[in-house]
């Protein structure tokens, strides 16, 4: 039992890494702010998840899961809300994906 | 006004799970990291989060100026106290075994308590009060310049 | 040896945001980035098992000091002043200090040496008394409020003049003025 539940949470923690390396190499090579803040939110919910559920695998039943419990879902609403609020700043600021305006030109 | 909804919403939780967690740290620091510093600069936090989200009129009906700039004095008044207390119970300054003669370490019990709620007080009315003073002047950057 | 490359990471990453800091212009970037050097620090702290202090370098230089920060940026301006006289000098004085904080710890006991003064004479000493006399699982905070109580009461002074000062320097007591104006 304890060699599946090794295995269940060693899955869950590359995945996590794995979301979080792509965030990282998403951040520094996508062109202009929107896709960056795509890749940036991969990271932050997808690999943080991943990883507060693999590390709750390895502690088992104790305070400290209970403690990564609180983390996680700490982080599960921080992380969308500071993402939103970032976004919300830029649109405000008038940062415009550049994609729409290709949309706009087949439109017009 | 109701523009930055989702925000709001998540401070508002935030906010009584920050506050919660600065008493945490404020009364269990004998048994965990943590004391009277770090106590009052999450609790600053708190307020410091709700000013920002909801503005300076708001969070100063919540805490009003003059309180944060008694309790910066208040503080440190509450630490030294306890020093004069244990004095005029004939041991030497900040001695916690004053307060119980008989069971000395239940006495450094109460001491260690009520010296961090003081450094608590204070740090928490200092850093509130560094903010409202940042925040309260009227800013000469304007919002587009960012 | 994990801990060694841990630390030897995080210390690279804080070289690297450092040299980051002193290219930067924009003054929002530069405080962004000190706040990641606050949080890196408070990472090191951690792998030193210096808790207490890691907490309050979270919460004091990535939470606080950001949000005063920018609301100073807020109140002058968001680019740093185009340097006009020359490098020289300021880069000697650097260099000079560096050189003689290097020097300075090649004096210093190495980290967790038992033999170095902090850990030899009054260490083993709290360690043992606290438990009797105390009787506080958190022997920092023993040490910090009981047995030198009276250096935190200095801290605590401390801590209530620097808010003073800039409440006077910001005018954050002007308030106070108004009413009085009022009363008068």
């Amino acid at each position: 039992m304890s060699a599946v539940i090794d295995i269940l949470s060693w899955v869950c923690i590359i995945g996590g890494v794995f979301f979080s390396v792509v965030g990282a190499i998403g951040m520094l090579r996508f062109p202009e702010f929107w896709t960056r803040l795509h890749a940036a939110s991969v990271a932050e919910s997808g690999g943080m998840i991943l990883l507060v559920l693999g590390m709750c695998l390895q502690a088992g039943w104790s305070l400290i899961l209970v403690k990564l419990i609180l983390i996680g879902f700490f982080l599960f609403v921080t992380g969308p809300t500071s993402s939103h609020a970032v976004a919300n700043a830029a649109l405000v600021s008038g940062q415009n994906p550049v994609v729409a305006k290709k949309a706009k030109k087949k439109r017009t | 006004m109701q523009h930055h909804l989702i925000l709001r919403v998540v401070v508002k939780i935030l906010v009584a799970a920050i506050i919660l967690f600065a008493l945490y740290v404020q009364f269990h620091g004998d048994f965990s990291p943590g004391g009277g510093f770090q106590a009052g600069v999450i609790m600053a936090a708190a307020f410091i989060l709700y000013g920002i989200v909801f503005g300076m009129a708001k969070v100063k009906q919540v805490v009003p100026e003059w309180v944060v700039h008694r309790m910066m004095g208040l503080g440190v008044l509450i630490y030294a106290g306890c020093g004069v207390a244990s004095m005029f119970l004939g041991y030497e300054f900040l001695n916690y075994n004053a307060f119980t003669p008989h069971h000395p370490s239940h006495g450094q019990h109460y001491g260690l308590l009520i010296v961090e709620f003081g450094v608590g007080v204070t740090v928490t009315g200092v850093m509130i009060s560094i903010f409202y003073a940042f925040a309260s002047r009227p800013p000469t950057l304007k919002d587009s310049d960012w | 040896m994990t801990e060694t490359i841990l630390t030897l990471i995080l210390f690279a990453m804080l070289v690297a945001v450092a040299f980051a800091i002193i290219q930067m212009r924009q003054l929002f970037a530069v405080v962004l980035l000190s706040s990641v050097f606050s949080l890196l620090t408070a990472l090191l702290f951690v792998i030193m098992d210096a808790v207490d202090v890691a907490f309050t370098e979270a919460a004091v230089g990535a939470g606080i000091s950001t949000v005063l920060m920018l609301g100073t940026i807020a109140l002058t301006r968001k680019r740093s002043a185009e340097r006009t006289r020359s490098d020289i000098l300021p880069f000697f004085v650097v260099a000079v200090t560096g050189a003689a904080l290097v020097y300075g710890t090649l004096d210093m006991p190495n980290f967790g040496d038992a033999n170095a003064p902090a850990n030899a004479y009054l260490r083993q000493d709290y360690l043992d008394r606290s438990v009797t006399e105390i009787d506080v699982p958190n022997v920092v905070t023993a040490i910090l409020a009981s047995y030198r109580g009276f250096d935190t009461l200095g801290e605590t002074a401390v801590v209530f003049t620097a808010g003073i000062g800039v409440l006077l320097l910001l005018g954050g007591l002007a308030y106070r003025r108004a009413e009085d104006d009022e009363e008068s």
